[in-house]
């Protein structure tokens, strides 16, 4: 077996491992640890230079509630909330019914066409930012509506996204479907009935990727939109902390609300990452 | 029940032509098999049939009526795929429901058909599995009774066993039969298994690049193959060719063996010149010390005896080096290295023209 299991290793590699595993951890968790103790602070346990050692006073409930009703981190989140889900539903649509028509149907052009979906991933999206915020301006009057993200979201994330499905849909046997089309079932309830069943554990991982992205963009947000109204979280943590200057607890308290529907998002969705849902398709 | 008609069928993908100029009739409530070589385009030809490839040329009818553009599901037929095709997400109900279930059937007469299919077929016990807790056969027989639920006048089978473990692929050539006995639809069966076409098939197309080599009854296509394709492909061991030479003699011919000797046949109008003598291994005999026999006698050695119980197969090599089989009884005593007599009877060799065309089929059966 490659690799070895450390089971094997010799006695000193095994208490090595043993060691090195809490540390590593440590040192990973630490800032995330340092933030969310720092959330709970009240601002004199701050001032006073207490960063690391037990709070004095445990603020938890102070400080998330000081979030909500001294700033417009509720109207952030929601506009978050209004980006993300309709972007991720989008592209998954999208991106779902292009991977399937790339995979699976015999055109002129299929082959070019897949190549652009890549190449398009290959953009750097810096470079996109004068001519989208013109378009957005000029040409589709959506600049400063969360529209504006919702669309620029699906139509940047589809190239991905139609890359990964059409990859993963190409897996599928030919023969699942065309059993269908004699069966006379229509091209869209095959696509419903049978494919997308098929394709849940890839459709469950993109999500929650695409979600992360979308929800934790900083950049389109700056780009794109300028008043609270359509502001995400990302961009009106940003904003606050002008206004916050000092109040490191509530910048702490406000960030990890900012985090928590990702990684939410990640438990729900653990239980669709499941593969080999094809087996007994074929044999073999 | 519906005959199959196929005129001037032929396939093309770009210019390259996988199927060429073909005409077929299968008649209603036959068993017939498609059997050739792997890229024959056998299945080419059954997914034509289907709906599933177009048909570049020629016309399709199913019971008298034009299917060349039907749509696969408007043409009456249903397929079992090699892959059984199971919709791995459904249990075994749903995956025989499907395709009822997305026309606009009423749900009690989608149940009743259910129920039916799986009573013939004996999946009652397993409609609430899924295909992935099934055995190779059950999944088999799931294909086989999605096929048979949409009450086709067709059915059509791509391979259908070639997935199963020996065994299971007797049993299922017998209940296959038995159904197809049962429905009295007609049934096209594709398989590349010699055995599966000899012994299911009410008639055999033998196919090779395309085109037709052959068609006939199983023992018509063993006995009197129509080329030296046909001749050497069906038969298991194969049949053993011999490179001879023709001298016309008046009425009769004389076939001069590359190896020496020679046989006279009754051929009048052959040309002199080269030919292919064919002899199947059961039609060779073995001369044991002191025996006689009247036909040619051939010197060979034995290089391998394989011992298959109830028969011998000897793989022997003539004097003059042609590699030769021959069946015998199970109990042969002949082993490695030993040198023996063949003798090779008029009646039953088959005389093939350069181009591969029979010029005589032997009338021993």
């Amino acid at each position: 077996m490659f690799p070895a299991p450390i089971q094997d290793a010799r006695p000193l590699g095994r208490f090595g491992y043993a060691a090195a595993v809490p540390i590593v951890l440590v040192i990973w968790l630490l800032p995330l640890l340092a933030i969310a103790l720092t959330s709970i602070r009240s601002l004199e346990d701050l001032s006073r230079g207490n960063y690391w050692g037990w709070p004095d006073r445990i603020m938890a409930v102070h400080n998330y509630r000081a979030v909500f009703t001294s700033s417009p981190m509720g109207r952030y989140l929601l506009n978050s909330i209004m980006i993300t889900v309709p972007a991720v539903v989008g592209t998954l649509a999208l991106s779902s019914m292009a991977g399937y028509a790339l995979a699976k149907f015999r055109f002129r052009g299929n082959l070019a066409l897949f190549a652009i979906f890549i190449g398009g991933n290959f953009v750097p999206f810096q470079v996109l930012m004068i001519p989208v915020r013109d378009l957005m301006i000029h040409v589709v009057p959506l600049y400063d509506t969360i529209w504006a993200l919702v669309v620029f979201h699906m139509a940047f994330q589809t190239g991905f996204c139609t890359l990964f499905m059409r990859n993963f849909m190409r897996e599928l046997p030919d023969a699942l479907a065309e059993a269908a089309r004699l069966d006379g079932v229509s091209e869209l309830r095959i696509f419903w009935h049978v494919v997308l069943p098929l394709v849940r554990p890839a459709l469950a991982a993109l999500a929650v990727l695409v979600f992360t992205f979308i929800w934790n963009d900083y950049f389109w947000a700056l780009v794109l939109v300028q008043s609270d109204s359509a502001r995400p979280v990302t961009a009106g943590l940003q904003a606050l902390s002008g206004m916050w200057l000092a109040s490191w607890q509530l910048m702490s308290a406000g960030a990890l609300i900012a985090a928590a529907p990702s990684v939410l998002l990640f438990f729900l969705m653990q239980r669709h990452f499941v593969t080999g849902l094809t087996l007994g398709a074929t044999k073999g | 029940m519906s005959d199959v008609q196929l005129s001037h069928i032929a396939k093309r993908f770009g210019d390259h032509a996988v199927i060429h100029d073909l005409d077929l009739h299968v008649a209603p409530g036959e068993f017939c098999v498609f059997v050739g070589p792997s890229g024959c385009g056998k299945s080419t030809l059954l997914r034509m049939i289907a709906g599933l490839e177009k048909i570049s040329d020629g016309t399709l009818s199913i019971g008298g009526r034009d299917m060349t553009r039907v749509p696969p599901a408007n043409r009456g037929i249903a397929m079992v795929f090699q892959s059984y095709a199971l919709y791995p997400h459904m249990t075994v109900a749903e995956n025989i429901s499907f395709g009822l279930r997305m026309s606009d059937m009423p749900k009690a007469e989608i149940e009743r058909r259910v129920a039916r299919v799986a009573d013939t077929l004996e999946l009652t016990p397993l409609l609430k599995r899924r295909p992935s807790q099934l055995s190779g056969g059950q999944r088999q027989r799931v294909a086989i009774g999605r096929a048979m639920v949409r009450e086709p006048v067709v059915f059509l089978f791509d391979e259908p066993l070639s997935n199963l473990d020996a065994a299971l692929r007797l049993q299922t050539r017998v209940e296959i039969l038995r159904l197809h006995r049962q429905l009295g639809a007609t049934m096209i069966y594709v398989t590349h298994d010699q055995v599966e076409a000899m012994t299911m098939a009410d008639k055999i197309v033998v196919l090779s690049a395309g085109r037709i080599e052959q068609v006939g009854t199983p023992l018509e296509l063993y006995h009197r193959p129509d080329n030296l394709f046909v001749a050497g492909f069906l038969g298991s061991p194969r049949m053993n060719f011999l490179r001879a030479t023709l001298v016309p003699d008046g009425e009769a011919v004389s076939v001069r063996l590359a190896g020496g000797g020679s046989l006279v046949f009754d051929l009048p109008g052959t040309p002199h010149g080269e030919a292919t003598l064919g002899i199947r291994p059961e039609h060779l005999r073995l001369l044991r010390s002191g025996e006689k026999g009247a036909g040619l006698v051939l010197s060979a050695t034995v290089d391998l005896a394989e011992h298959l119980g109830a028969e011998t197969i000897l793989h022997l090599t003539a004097s003059d080096g042609t590699a030769l089989l021959l069946r015998t009884e199970g109990l042969a005593r002949e082993t490695i290295g030993d040198a023996v007599q063949v003798l090779v009877v008029p009646e039953a060799c088959h005389l093939f023209a350069p181009d591969g065309r029979t010029l005589l089929n032997g009338s021993q059966g």
